[in-house]
């Protein structure tokens, strides 16, 4: 793209990126400041006034880790001394670690089960939720579907409804098919949930996405599988993108139904992430740090897809 | 990434198809997330050392308790075997037949006598006075305060205060002094505020901080017998005592619109008010160093008396009880043997569970173990609680909508709160024909 | 529009190789319907059934048809006016407030940035959050005492969520604060791919930056944009952990947190299922307009 630049340009190209400058500041605060929260000890996560410079440490995220229980009495120095770092400062913190009484094994709390538990269903669900939508996307962008309004509608009216009156039939409906408490029904729930979001936002692409490069490949002998497989996915991967991640947040964040269908074999850490409050203080920076390292999978997997998110809709050009 | 991919699938479809097995030797508790589960599950790990049995307690956020509890319950799930419940949750649980009846249980082990009577009652039977038992009370609790003793004890302080009120600075024995000390402590300016109380509206918090006033005001919330409100709910003494909750928010900290428990801590260890009204259940997280830098300058009091010299406290605590679909009720049955033993309740409390078990709460062991297990002890006795109809949380609503506009929103008068509060009650009894 | 008329009759086969388009067409359609058809049907037939009836999930009562009670006692109850009032406020405050933010973010956006990649992501974070942990955290900034909005603004012991009047506008900027990047980021797809030479064009015309945002910008942005404001419309309608966590004053009792208690709390299972039935006739219709528009926009 050749560009002549003229001085006004200039002057509100840099006025722009000072405006983005300044929106970054705004909307990253709170992020800064649930990140920073995750590396300060227990006593310093609230103070009046708050406490913005601090020396970091890993105290929160070694408590995310294990069960834990207010303690009671000092341990003792041998048994202190004996302990790996990640549980010294565990005890520094006040707390004790739950241990199974007969094997002596430190009990973990369920964090990391319930992360592994998210990531399986998010990624299934997203995948699953994107690859319908497009396809549906692309059918009703390209053919015509007898009252194609109103079965759009129908697909956005599912999102409609709100979620607690569903709940309880639910509930009783996955109950009644053993789909309760499983990987598989969670994973189904949030496809169904992001579906009408995909199959809109798909549409709102590919419908910008001029038919007469699929006919001329038609003509060039390509079948309309082909075409669309060739020509279309490769044009749509923008709208791809966006949904793929508005459909992990979506399914990776959710908290009422994974709370209610789920009881100790597919948990998500969503409903987990702020029990931390439970016992009698509220634990801040232990808060922190597990929605710390739950922003990781969805922040490292936007960063991934962020060309293609940039990228825009190349051929809007000849848009008519 | 194929490879992958599939392998997740694998993951998944395995996790969906083996459903989880019925294990008798496995028992799963469930209750809230806090410290007294931890306490329990190392009780129970005791009964797996003796029984081979495992015991699993399993927890959620308080917040989401009741609802996740409940939705197991309509939907007759058998993924718990026993349930630590809210003493609220007695008639709505026991009428929906989700808990086990316990009368038998109860009476073949004398629990009436052996757990601590005002435990016995709210834990434990519904509908009031019938004899019916459906839970073994497990885990008490009550409002207590907790307060800044190095505040208190401040020469210069007890002087200004002597000064201004003709009496000595101590932790309050009345409402009366109460009031006096939050107004003393009450200073702005050096970001000191002169109490913490409770004032979330989304479930029972507010609640049971009204009730504190009321209780103690010699106020009661209705016949809880004949359901009847109006004239009881709506008394001049519950209207006094409404007044004076609302005057202790003119003297908590600023933004004190949406606390609870976990705030009115904060309050203590971050040395923003005198006193702090909690639940007993909470006050360990005070003495804790760790946790509270104060904690050698925390002291604790009873809710205090009344104008009339009544003194009662708003009740806490649950019972654990049997839930009908376990598939396990047997092995529950034996469990609940097991755990009302006196030498279980004595290692319950050593834990730091408050245990319900008369004999060992009156102990001088159990008294003196902490500096607040005394003020439990004597609350103890002295506790009152909300209704424990199944529609508890229709009337708690009700309560929400009256009381918080005019406490935090000073919105009306307290009676016209209490007036239109018992009109709403009085309907909602009507409705499932409790009155004509 | 314009839309319909070229696209092809599935039956008439374009190509006589591969595929037929209707089969395609079906292919790429029907599992998509049928899923949800099945998914949806019943628990929208059970809980309409519901509204009819006086069941309450947590009891062993059986349920009693009572017709249309539910719905005139809804209807009848001033709480209930009062939390669709004040969900009204909240939606209108709150979508506009992410449109005008994402836009205005996509706007800024749309030009050779360094770093513009990276840029995106970091603004993208706050909707990667949780809704709860969200909402914890704020309720910890907004806090007089311990919070940073207040000490870094100077606003001294401002009490964002414990004024009455105020703390409805506190709940709407933490959903504009998550959700605004969700309109910023279709927006910036359907800004790219507005044509330069448009603009060019505009600017040998000596058009005004206004006429050129009006003529040209918006109406080729406005039906992904359309898309973005009806979700982020029925989103909003359904708020409910933010705000739930963040506030309990009377005037920010969403209509999602007075279903929440209806339902779940007290357990009266036939009246919410009757309120949410009317919650859903006002968003069908809401949405309805929305999408009238959208077509609208996209014919043009």
């Amino acid at each position: 793209m050749a560009e002549v630049k003229t001085t006004r340009e200039v002057v509100m190209n840099r006025a722009a990126i000072a405006a983005v400058f300044v929106a970054l500041i705004v909307m990253l605060t709170p992020i800064y400041w649930i990140a920073s929260t995750a590396f300060k000890p227990r006593s310093l996560a609230t103070t009046a006034p708050p406490t913005v410079f601090f020396e970091p440490t890993l105290t929160p995220f070694a408590k995310l880790f294990v069960r834990r229980s207010q303690m009671r009495e000092p341990v003792d120095q041998e048994t202190y001394d004996a302990a790996p770092w990640w549980e010294q400062l565990i005890y520094d913190d006040g707390e004790s670690v739950v241990r199974n009484r007969r094997s002596g094994e430190i009990t973990p709390s369920g964090y990391w089960d319930r992360y592994k538990n998210s990531l399986i269903i998010s990624i299934i669900s997203t995948f699953l939720a994107v690859s319908m939508g497009t396809l549906t996307a692309y059918g009703f962008s390209r053919f015509k579907v007898k009252g194609e309004n109103d079965w759009l509608f129908f697909i956005l009216s599912t999102r409609m409804l709100p979620p607690v009156v569903v709940a309880i039939p639910m509930f009783l409906m996955y109950r009644a098919v053993g789909l309760h408490d499983t990987h598989l029904g969670l994973i189904i729930l949030y496809t169904a949930f992001n579906l009408s979001f995909s199959v809109w936002i798909m549409k709102g692409f590919i419908d910008e996405i001029p038919r007469e490069y699929e006919e001329a490949a038609l003509v060039d002998g390509y079948t309309r599988l082909q075409a669309f497989i060739k020509i279309v996915l490769p044009e749509a991967l923008t709208g791809i993108a966006a949904t793929a991640v508005f459909c992990f947040i979506i399914a990776w964040n959710e908290y009422a139904f994974a709370l209610m269908m789920t009881n100790r074999n597919a948990q998500t850490a969503p409903p987990y992430i702020p029990s931390q409050v439970g016992s009698g203080l509220p634990d801040w920076s232990v808060i922190a740090a597990g929605a710390f390292l739950f922003l990781l999978p969805v922040a490292i997997f936007t960063f991934l897809l962020r060309n293609h998110l940039l990228r825009g809709m190349s051929f809007g050009a000849i848009r008519k | 990434m194929k490879r992958f991919a599939s392998r997740l699938l694998a993951g998944a479809a395995v996790g969906a198809f083996i459903a989880p097995a019925a294990m008798a030797q496995e028992l799963n508790i469930f209750w809230a997330e806090w410290d007294p589960a931890n306490y329990l599950q190392e009780l129970v790990n005791d009964y797996e050392a003796e029984t081979g049995v495992i015991v699993n307690v399993e927890t959620t956020p308080w917040s989401d308790f009741q609802t996740k509890a409940f939705t197991e319950f309509n939907a007759r799930g058998s993924a718990y075997d026993l349930i630590v419940g809210d003493s609220q949750w007695l008639g709505a649980a026991s009428e929906g037949g989700h808990y086990v009846d316990l009368t038998d249980f109860f009476v073949e082990h004398d629990l009436g006598n052996i757990m601590a009577p005002a435990t016995v009652k709210y834990y434990a039977e519904y509908p009031g006075n019938s004899g019916k038992f459906w839970a073994v009370p497990a885990e008490g609790d009550a409002v207590g305060w907790s307060y800044r003793k190095d505040w208190f004890e401040d020469p210069a302080e007890m002087e200004a205060f002597k000064a201004k009120y003709g009496y000595d600075l101590a932790p309050p024995e009345t409402w009366a002094q109460l009031l006096d000390i939050a107004e003393f402590f009450h200073r702005p300016d050096e970001d000191r505020y002169g109490v913490a109380i409770y004032t979330d509206n989304s479930y029972d918090a507010m609640v049971m901080g009204v009730e504190n006033a009321i209780f103690s005001y010699g106020g009661d919330l209705g016949d809880y017998e004949t359901y009847e409100v109006e004239g009881i709910l709506n008394s001049p003494q519950n209207v006094k005592a409404l007044e004076d909750y609302k005057r202790l928010y003119s003297y908590t900290p600023p933004g004190w619109s949406k606390t609870f428990f976990v705030e009115n801590n904060q309050a203590i260890t971050e040395g923003l008010a005198a006193m702090s009204m909690n639940y007993f259940a909470f006050f360990p997280a005070l003495l804790n160093p760790a946790t509270n830098p104060h904690a050698e300058n925390t002291g604790f009091f009873p809710n205090p008396a009344g104008p009339d010299g009544d003194q009662h406290a708003a009740l806490g605590g649950q019972g654990i009880s049997i839930v009908s679909y376990s598939e396990n009720i047997d092995e529950a049955y034996r469990f609940l043997e097991w755990f009302i033993q006196p030498e279980v309740q004595k290692r319950w409390a050593e834990l730091g569970g408050y245990t319900a078990h008369a004999a060992t709460l009156e102990s001088e062991e159990f008294r003196n173990a902490t500096p607040y297990n005394e003020a439990f002890y004597q609350t103890m006795f002295r506790v009152k609680d909300f209704w424990a109809v199944p529609e508890f949380a229709e009337l708690l609503t009700s309560a929400n909508q009256r009381l918080y506009p005019y406490v935090v929103g000073g919105e009306g008068t307290a009676e016209e709160a209490l007036d239109a509060l018992a009109a709403d009650w009085v309907e909602t009894f009507k409705k499932y024909g409790r009155t004509e | 529009m314009a839309d319909v008329m070229t696209r092809l009759e599935p039956d008439t086969r374009a190509v006589a190789r591969g595929l037929s388009d209707m089969t395609i067409r079906n292919l790429f359609i029907i599992p998509t319907i049928a899923f949800l058809i099945i998914f949806n049907v019943f628990p929208l037939l059970y809980s309409l059934w519901q509204s009819f009836t006086d069941f309450r999930a947590s009891t062993t009562a059986p349920a009693n048809w009572i017709g249309l009670a539910n719905y005139r006692d809804l209807l009848g109850d001033e709480f209930i006016w009062r939390n669709f009032t004040i969900t009204a406020k909240y939606v209108l405050i709150s979508v506009s407030g992410q449109v005008v933010v994402g836009f205005g973010l996509a706007m800024l956006l749309n030009r050779a940035i360094p770093m513009k990649g990276l840029i995106t992501t970091l603004l993208l974070l706050p909707m990667m959050l949780s809704m709860a942990v969200v909402g914890l955290f704020w309720k910890l900034l907004y806090d007089p005492s311990f919070g940073i909005i207040n000490y870094f603004l100077g606003l001294g012991k401002f009490e964002w969520l414990a004024d009455p009047q105020v703390a409805l506008f506190a709940v709407a900027i933490v959903d504009i604060w998550m959700w605004s990047p969700f309109v910023m980021l279709l927006s910036l797809a359907g800004l790219s791919a507005v044509p330069k030479h448009l603009y060019e064009a505009a600017e040998i015309d000596r058009a005004s930056s206004l006429y050129t945002f009006f003529r040209i910008t918006l109406p080729l942005v406005a039906p992904i944009l359309m898309i973005a404001i009806i979700f982020r419309t029925m989103e909003a309608f359904k708020t409910f952990d933010h705000a739930y966590i963040l506030s309990s004053q009377p005037t920010t009792e969403l209509i999602a947190i007075r279903l929440y208690k209806m339902a779940f709390l007290e357990w009266q299972t036939g009246m919410s299922s009757a309120f949410a039935y009317i919650v859903l006739i006002m968003v069908v219709a809401i949405t309805n307009i929305y999408v009238k528009y959208l077509n609208r926009a996209k014919a043009r």
